[in-house]
């Protein structure tokens, strides 16, 4: 293969609440393109080392270096290497104050200087993609979960990352909505984007993840390829999780 | 609609100045009709079966209330801006504005509004700089320097009563925190900070009435003015207690008006 860098590299990460270890020594590689889903039960740390990639939480020990710069050492704007990250939350998180089309315009017009007619037609192009085209000058309180969560996507998407993060979008969501956001993430997946996804979804996990990463109590206990993982699982700790869920 | 709602709106507690009617409190609603007509009713029948010396008092003021205004005005504008600082030097994790903050939220909030005043006029007045202060300027900045204490705390509530993930979504889209306060959670924290500013601008037109210890004419003063020339106290401070409750429950009303405006993104 090729000898570039993972586009994301996570050296033994450390990260403690207080006594409780949060994280211990997790060591992870993603490459451009690849698409890494992590599960765990909860209280695993999957979360925490999601939100580690783009700095929402500090990290105690260790390194996180993404595309070539390291998050965590102060050295490098971290609002620049955010702008590389689009991150989605279980909670949408979207601006109440702005119409769907504020939303997504935003920060292209503010960080990047986008033109507004530019940013518009970016945002409708995207609004296009997550399938809410017609929700563009509403207010996110007039949306369901799904439409809110697809807007979240596309806001972004507008950053143009080269990365996407996860943190368990659809856990927030109505079980009849959850299929509407795991289409738009599978379909950004097929596009070749490099994602990172924290889920409980394990039929999306199975059918788009390149790799499945199994945490517990803050530790990576298992990598594989999904149907090596779901199939033949090798971790005592793997097995007993699957045979809960599955 | 999905269970996943906004945050419930936050209401600021402050427990000063006059209750702000809203239509769900039918209580405080009627009251506020009740009070208005009566106020407009008793002060119109006082001065048309005795037009003096109630039109003759009535027709003395306006001279005040405008000055009232002024002070009111300024002294809100001032206290505005340092209340936004103090809010957010209160939440901030730079040490030094932080302890700067609450410092002065601790002393402002321990001395009495007249206190300051008389303290802000008359030891201000024996520092050089100060000595040609006009007593309108005097009792405007300690007014404002008062008020900005509890503006900083309804700042501060305001702005803390903002969901994290706010804050966490526009960073994570590589917005500093600059523009995250800016552009995210002041806009949205201005929506919870309003009611109680509204809140604190009655109590302060109220309290302004202080001021007329300190030689500036507002509507008290005048009110005093014409009492003392003519010894017809009864007369003259009843006018003046109708036109402040006038002049605070049109306010209230406004404030009202305006908060319902503001709820405009969370209709569905």
């Amino acid at each position: 293969m090729t000898a570039v860098d993972p586009i994301i590299q996570i050296h033994n990460v450390f990260k403690y609440f207080g006594t409780l270890q949060a994280l211990s020594n997790v060591c992870l590689d993603v490459h451009a393109g690849e698409k890494v889903v992590i599960i765990g039960p909860s209280g695993s740390g999957k979360s925490t080392l999601l939100r580690a990639i783009n700095r929402l939480e500090t990290i105690d020990s260790g390194r996180i270096i993404v595309d070539g710069k390291d998050v965590h050492s102060g050295e490098h704007d971290i609002n620049r290497i955010r702008q590389e990250l689009g991150m989605v939350f279980q909670n949408f998180n979207l601006f109440p104050h702005k119409t769907v089309l504020g939303n997504i315009t935003m920060a292209p017009i503010t960080l990047k200087k986008m033109p507004e007619l530019e940013a518009k037609n970016l945002a409708m192009s995207l609004l296009e993609k997550v399938g809410i085209r017609d929700k563009a000058d509403v207010y996110p309180a007039m949306l369901s979960g799904g439409q809110k969560q697809r807007v979240a996507i596309a806001r972004a998407l507008a950053m143009q990352p080269k990365i996407m993060l996860f943190d368990e979008p659809t856990s927030a969501l109505d079980p009849e909505m959850i299929g509407e956001v795991l289409d738009v993430m599978t379909q950004l997946a097929r596009e070749g984007m490099t994602m990172v996804v924290v889920t409980h979804e394990m039929g999306f996990a199975r059918e788009v993840a390149d790799r499945i990463v199994f945490m517990d109590q803050g530790q990576i206990m298992e990598i594989a390829p999904p149907n090596e993982l779901f199939a033949n699982p090798k971790h005592p700790r793997t097995q007993k999780f699957l045979s809960q869920i599955l | 609609m999905s269970p996943q709602r906004q945050s419930p709106t936050v209401k600021i507690d402050i427990g000063d100045g006059a209750a702000i009617p809203s239509k769900k409190d039918r209580g405080l609603f009627t009251a506020w009709w009740v009070a208005f007509v009566g106020a407009i009713v008793i002060l119109g029948s006082l001065c048309l079966s005795y037009p003096d010396p109630y039109w003759r008092i009535l027709a003395f003021l306006p001279d005040g209330i405008v000055v009232t205004f002024q002070v009111t005005l300024l002294s809100i504008l001032l206290s505005l801006a340092l209340g936004l600082v103090t809010g957010l030097g209160r939440l901030s994790q730079n040490r030094v504005w932080n302890l700067l903050a609450s410092t002065y939220v601790e002393v402002i909030r321990g001395v009495p509004l007249l206190v300051q005043l008389f303290y802000i006029y008359y030891a201000l007045g024996r520092i050089e700089a100060f000595s040609n202060l006009p007593p309108l300027a005097a009792a405007v900045l300690a007014m404002g320097i008062c008020y900005g204490a509890y503006m900083g705390e309804v700042f501060r509530a305001g702005i803390d009563s903002i969901d994290k993930g706010q804050a966490e979504a526009a960073r994570s889209l590589g917005f500093n925190r600059r523009q995250t306060m800016a552009l995210v959670i002041l806009p949205q924290a201005w929506r919870t900070i309003l009611p109680p500013v509204g809140n604190e601008f009655i109590a302060l037109l109220k309290d302004s009435s202080l001021v007329s210890i300190l030689a500036v004419s507002d509507l008290l003063r005048r009110g005093r003015e014409f009492a003392s020339e003519s010894f017809l106290y009864f007369e003259t401070y009843t006018v003046v207690a109708l036109v402040y409750l006038l002049i605070t429950l049109v306010l209230s009303k406004a404030v009202s008006h305006m908060e319902s405006k503001l709820n405009y993104y969370d209709r569905s």
